[in-house]
């Protein structure tokens, strides 16, 4: 598989050039490999996977599962050590490989040159490739030349699409590209497009859990998936899994764990529509948790970043004034999408720091609603009678003192109604934090149809959930702003 | 002795002068109502003089302060100077009672209990003793303004200005007003007052000012202003308003 985010091969790059020499000389450094089993018996060792990349690795309730699982598990075994997998996500795997957080990432990684610069690779483990498949009642299209005219589907940025788009002249089809397997599945049977290329283990475990596609072509030879240790770490663990990989192919058990994937139609009890409402619970429970989480985290920062700024735009001084303006003109000028991806990937590069995915994503809507939140306050703040601050200065009062006791009392009665609206639409927006991997609840809506191909089910329930907390908490900040400010 | 002196105010909007070289001089004790058409400055010269408007020129020396000076210390200086507005503008958010105490306690002049005390007293003085726990909302025009000089009064100000403080009421409030006004006077309080009121500004004032187009025009005692105005000008409003 070729995934990776652009940024994190931009780094590796990076650090291949700065580091490569200090690698390899390690890496000469270190003994000659010794006998695996003694060197390994008994260790520990942390092994960085992705989230969700079936069959390789996902979650079936709840406990991580997949070909990479069950094969770093039986080398363990058979070899003498023990593994603690962390699920961290692909490129936060290899990140997390490269600082030596992990010491070695299973996570149906193709072994490319790229790559080869900063890790060691074991033996291929798998060989991957390419296949098409089309809807399961689809009795015209049994090979490339009937393709001619039609559209097809393939993953963005996938070995997929590269090997569409080196045949699509020679049979004459259009190919479009989409952002993931359950997507692209979906749109062949609604009829969008006639067929999908996507990797062959993908393709095979989707057709197994009942996708309604059916495979027509061999697959096309492809890559092959490999386990990496950081360049010159832990080459002990390297030679284990190469003996045990080894082991695992004399006595059978790999071709077992490959079958259990990919070849017998083992459908999981195709559950009804509680059945899955049940299954996904946890993990969309735990979505909420982080949906809910950034929201009271953004809507805090907001609030503080709307009053500040807020107070700049009914400042006397022009240069306040002006920070205030651009402020909320860059915020509401450019959408909020653009915003989370620059916070999470642009930035980083711009400054070399990176950044995890929470204050990201934080820093994205707290920001952005920090300009809505500083148009609400000026509002609010304006829409009090002039008089108002003039009875309290002919006082005697100070600014500051006019403004606490007369003015935002009335502003605030007035705002209150504009920010439980604000912070309806902060949480409607975690949403979109989903794109930069923000495990939310939208996210593992995702991730629950990428494994199991019930789109519009979990998009319900996942619906469902939203529609319900966001009444609720609609229906208690109104009792409070009735309590508070009758 | 001098208790407000004003000279060569001039105050512009922009590119609009609307106060074009003032000179005035108040004393201790006395009235002074200003009277004028409409736009012509009256209530401009009133915010020049504890400076809710900034002065674009020329000195304003009240109670000893000099507000050219701009390293006065301005809330020190409306202390000494209570002001009252044509819509009242008294906190909706608070009871009458809290309106009136506001000042004093933040100003920590004084404790909670005596602000207390004082405000109940300045509410019985305006004939409001009742309307301690009313909201604004709840009470009626007249009423509203009672409050609102009652607030005034409570920092203890040596001066009271009134900006049309019963254009805004209905015609059988006016009088409650009034007596309150005349009152104030009748112990003595500086005040410079800005009246539609004519016949109340002959009865109270010592001396008249008439505005126009932002100078005066002419000022003298109300015998002389209103029954032998020298100017046209001058005869020309108060033929129209009397
Ligand atoms: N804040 C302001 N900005 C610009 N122009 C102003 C401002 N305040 C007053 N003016 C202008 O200054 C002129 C004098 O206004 P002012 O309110 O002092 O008149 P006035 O004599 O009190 O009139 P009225 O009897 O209607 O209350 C008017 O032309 C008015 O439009
Ligand atoms: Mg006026």
């Amino acid at each position: 598989m070729f995934r990776a985010g652009k940024l994190s091969v931009a780094v590796m790059a990076l650090l291949a050039l700065g580091g490569g020499f200090l690698g390899v000389s390690a890496a000469a450094a270190s003994q000659p490999l010794a006998q695996p089993q003694a060197a390994v018996t008994g260790e520990t060792y942390v092994i960085g996977t992705d989230t969700t990349f079936a069959p390789f690795e996902y979650r079936k309730d709840g406990e991580l599962t997949g070909i990479d699982m069950d094969l770093i598990r039986g080398i363990a075994k058979s070899q003498g050590f023990t593994v603690e997998i962390k699920s961290l996500g692909f490129d936060a795997a290899l990140q997390a490989l490269q600082s030596n957080q992990v010491d070695g990432v299973i996570a149906g990684m193709s072994i490319t040159d790229e790559r080869e610069l900063i890790f060691d690779f074991s033996d291929p483990y798998f060989d991957s490739g390419v296949q098409m498949a089309v809807a399961e009642d689809n009795t015209e299209i049994t090979g490339y030349s009937d393709l001619a005219g039609e559209t097809v589907v393939a993953k963005r940025g996938s070995e997929g699409e590269t090997f569409a788009n080196s045949i699509k002249d020679e049979y004459d089809f259009t190919v479009k590209a989409l952002a993931d397997s359950a997507t692209m599945y979906d749109d062949v049977k609604a009829g969008n497009s006639v067929a999908v290329f996507d990797d062959y283990p993908v393709l095979a475990y989707g057709i197994n859990q009942n996708n309604g596609l059916k495979s027509v072509t061999e697959k096309e030879q492809g890559s092959s998936y490999g386990f990496a240790v950081n360049k010159g770490q832990n080459p002990e663990l390297l030679a284990a899994f190469n003996t045990g990989l080894a082991d695992l192919k004399d006595n059978g058990e790999y071709q077992a764990i490959l079958d259990t994937y990919l070849e017998q139609p083992a459908p999981a009890a195709a559950s009804g529509f509680f059945g899955l409402l049940s299954d996904s619970m946890p993990a969309l429970m735990k979505g909420l948790g982080l949906t809910l989480l950034a929201t009271g985290l953004s809507i805090l920062i907001a609030l503080v970043l709307g009053v500040l700024f807020g107070f700049f735009t009914v400042s006397e001084s022009r240069v306040l004034r002006g920070i205030a303006s651009v402020y909320v003109s860059i915020f509401r000028g450019t959408p909020l999408l653009v915003q989370a991806f620059f916070f999470y990937f642009g930035l980083p590069q711009l400054t070399g720091q990176s950044i995890d995915v929470l204050t990201a994503g934080v820093l994205t809507l707290s920001l952005n609603a920090g300009a809505y939140m500083t148009e609400i306050v000026r509002g609010g703040i304006q829409s009090v009678d002039p008089g108002q601050t003039e009875a309290g200065r002919s006082l005697g009062l100070g600014y500051v003192t006019t403004m606490r006791r007369v003015v935002l009392p009335q502003a605030v009665k007035i705002m209150t109604p504009s920010f439980i609206n604000q912070f309806v639409m902060t949480l409607k927006d975690t949403s979109l934090l989903a794109v930069i991997g923000f495990a939310e609840l939208t996210y593992q809506g995702q991730q629950i149809y990428a494994a199991n191909f019930r789109t519009g089910e979990t998009l319900l329930i996942v619906a469902a959930l939203y529609f319900i907390v966001i009444n609720l908490l609609t229906m208690l900040s109104n009792k409070l702003d009735k309590r508070f400010n009758k | 002795m001098s208790k407000i002196s004003v000279k060569g105010l001039r105050k512009s909007f922009g590119s609009n002068e609307v106060l074009k070289g003032l000179d005035v001089e108040i004393t201790e004790g006395e009235v002074v109502c200003v009277i004028g058409p409409s736009g012509s400055g009256k209530s401009t010269f009133l915010r020049c003089l504890n400076k809710l408007d900034e002065l674009s020129a020329g000195t304003v020396i009240v109670d000893g302060f000099n507000l050219s000076d701009k390293t006065v210390d301005l809330n020190e200086v409306r202390q000494h100077i209570g002001m009252v507005f044509q819509h009242f503008n008294l906190f909706p958010h608070m009871t009458v009672l809290q309106n009136i105490m506001l000042a004093p306690t933040e100003l920590k002049r004084e404790s909670k209990a005596d602000a207390r005390a004082t405000a109940l007293k300045l509410l019985d003085r305006v004939g409001l003793a009742d309307k301690a726990t009313a909201r604004p909302a709840q009470l009626s025009g007249g009423q509203k303004q009672r409050v609102a000089i009652a607030r005034s009064l409570a920092v203890n100000p040596d001066i009271m200005l009134f900006d049309e403080a019963t254009s805004a009421l209905d015609p059988e409030m006016v009088g409650e007003v009034l007596q309150v006004i005349r009152d104030l006077a009748a112990e003595g309080m500086t005040m410079v007052v800005v009246t539609h009121e004519m016949g109340f500004a002959r009865e109270v004032a010592d001396r008249v000012i008439f505005m126009a187009d932002g100078v005066i025009v002419e000022e003298g005692t109300p015998a002389q202003l209103f029954g032998n105005p020298q100017q046209e000008r001058t005869q020309d409003f108060l033929s129209k308003v009397l």
